[in-house]
């Protein structure tokens, strides 16, 4: 497997002096899902404009499948590191979708006919059939972000960055989008990075997961991230709901090993746990119950 | 939803303005918009203003939504039908009060109002009945500077998003209180709000800049477009160009 994405103590200062970056070191392999958490103002979306050179570090390096993006012509970069900004409204920008579709791959240099079956591609891998003509006004807000993601995929990056992209959607969209994500991924292999505080999205959408707090606080899988009472607190991070309710259930004496972090881990887990006591759950209420669940209250900050 | 002032609301239906090459439809109703705006006499005027609104029947554009943007022109012009009669010096129809009426302030008066209304119903079978994405490729195809057609496009595709921002702005400030009144609070508050809008748009620009680059651009944004100019599209430059010199030529053939 190849390291797509290497960052090397790259820090960053804005021209009004705020240090939004600070030796920030990051390694992604080819394929890998990333996730980066972190509060409001933790430099996400500042990282990530690294990546495909819209800005550049103060300090440090940012290396692409080996090359160094400092070095890489604008065309090249573009090529190789797609981006879906948070706001579809600052990425469609064209009069209609196909325009906006075609914008990518007609920089890249290709041929008309080219240009036109990457468009179909994009719009119908997005299912976007039917909005070709359409102004980006005129579309919800849930389509414009597919929209923005269709006009990147057009471009055929290897390398797919996305800054907070469930923010805003609703549960349809949201779940549609995370799906869609997902078979990007495994049908093309493309290697993501997501910016994210979608908490609850974040098992079905990481690999692996860089909390940033200016600097690169921990990394992990999301068990492992989940799992550190005191980086959460620190940070204040949060933790998927269905985590949260089985610590509860814990309290109440349901003996699952492995807390869940998805429904569909939830659902392997309470089976395991119904077949190895005897076709059934059992939950108490002891005297250390109340106390835990007491714990647990605190841990959360809720009152 | 937001009711956004959409000029090519009607662009969807079918009359022969409608099936018309845009590339042609543009330049032959530019020749004919300059052409009635430069007329120097009224009857012409007037044998323009008939030919626009035959040209608006043919576009087959709902009167209402014509008249929308009729009206504001109208109300643009209203002031020199009033004024022109008062202050060009000429024959008088009657006096009072020390000011005189003339024939010939009269005429003029009319004749900018009419040059005027007439210019601005060609532009709604010109503009009106192509998609507006469609009408700045085709400014683009005619060899338009880049940098227009890009302003043209950025505006048109900004606009709403500033028009949608405005009027969250303005539900916010109403949310919590605000009335439109003539006092100095009022308009200071106008003031900031407006500067708030601004520095959003100026950051947003930054961002939209941004994710250009992120998708390759240059300079030149470039699309694709297929325009066939048909026999049809020809008749119709000719009829609407040969109207325009026409209107020169009547008073020079002795019709008038
Ligand atoms: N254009 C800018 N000029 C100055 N400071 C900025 C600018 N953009 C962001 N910042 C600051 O940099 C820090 C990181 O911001 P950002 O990368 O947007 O964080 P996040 O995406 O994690 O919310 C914040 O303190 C923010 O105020
Ligand atoms: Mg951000």
């Amino acid at each position: 497997m190849r390291e797509a994405i290497t960052v090397k103590n790259l820090s960053y200062k804005y021209p009004d002096g705020t240090k939004a970056l600070e030796n920030v070191n990051m390694e992604v392999q080819e394929g890998e899902r990333i996730v980066i958490v972190g509060p409001n103002g933790a430099g996400k979306t500042t990282f990530m404009l690294h990546l495909n050179g819209t800005l550049h570090g103060t300090e440090g390096q940012i290396e692409i499948f080996g090359k160094s993006v400092d070095k890489m012509k604008r065309a090249e970069i573009v090529k190789e590191v797609g981006m879906v900004f948070q706001d579809p409204d600052d990425q469609l920008f064209m009069p209609t979708l196909f325009d906006d579709i075609a914008f990518g791959p007609i920089n890249l240099g290709l041929k008309e006919d080219e240009v036109r079956e990457r468009v179909a591609k994009a719009i119908s891998s997005l299912g976007l059939s039917g909005f070709e003509d359409r102004a980006p006004h005129h579309l919800s807000f849930g389509e414009k972000k597919k929209a923005s993601l269709a006009a990147v995929m057009a471009m055929e990056p290897r390398i797919l960055v996305l800054d907070e992209p469930t923010a805003n959607l609703d549960p349809y969209s949201r779940t549609e989008l995370i799906g869609i994500l997902n078979d990007l991924n495994e049908r093309e292999g493309i290697t993501m990075v997501i910016a994210t505080h979608d908490v609850n999205a974040i098992p079905e959408l990481a690999d692996r997961i860089y909390a940033l707090n200016r600097t690169i606080i921990e990394t992990g899988t999301p068990r492992e991230i989940f799992s550190n009472g005191e980086l959460l607190e620190h940070n204040k991070l949060d933790v998927p709901d269905v985590f949260k309710l089985f610590e509860v259930l814990r309290c109440f004496g349901f003996g699952c090993e492995k807390l869940p972090l998805s429904l569909d881990d939830a659902v392997s887990g309470i089976t395991k746990v119904i077949e190895t006591e005897g076709g059934h759950i059992h939950l108490h209420i002891h005297e250390h119950t109340h106390t835990e669940v007491r714990k647990w209250k605190d841990k959360y900050g809720h009152h | 939803m937001v009711n956004y002032p959409e000029i090519d609301r009607y662009s969807a239906l079918d009359s022969p303005m409608h099936r018309f090459d845009p590339r042609a439809k543009i330049i032959a109703f530019l020749i004919l918009i300059f052409a009635v705006v430069l007329l120097p006499d009224l009857k012409l005027a007037f044998i323009g203003f008939i030919g626009a609104v035959l040209f608006l029947i043919a576009s087959k554009l709902p009167l209402r939504f014509a008249l929308q943007h009729i009206k504001w022109v109208f109300l643009f012009v209203v002031p020199f039908i009033v004024i022109m009669p008062f202050t060009v010096d000429g024959t008088e129809i009657f006096s009072f009060y020390g000011l005189t009426m003339t024939y010939e302030g009269l005429e003029y008066g009319i004749l900018v109002a009419v040059r005027a209304i007439s210019a601005v119903i060609l532009v709604l079978p010109m503009i009106a009945t192509t998609r507006f994405d469609i009408t700045i490729k085709a400014l683009d195809r005619l060899k338009m500077p880049n940098m227009l057609v890009q302003m043209f496009m950025f505006t048109y595709r900004y606009i709403f998003v500033f028009v949608v921002e405005f009027q969250r702005t303005w539900r916010a400030m109403v949310a919590r209180g605000f009335k439109l009144k003539t006092s100095l609070y009022a308009l200071k508050t106008i003031g900031k709000a407006l500067g708030m809008l601004f520095v959003r748009s100026y950051e947003r620009g930054d961002r939209v800049y941004q994710a250009l680059r992120s998708r390759g651009y240059t300079g030149s944004p470039r699309t694709l477009v297929e325009f066939q100019m048909h026999a049809s599209d020809y008749i119709w430059a000719i009829l609407i160009i040969g109207f325009a010199v026409s209107l020169y030529v009547i008073p020079f053939a002795g019709v008038s």
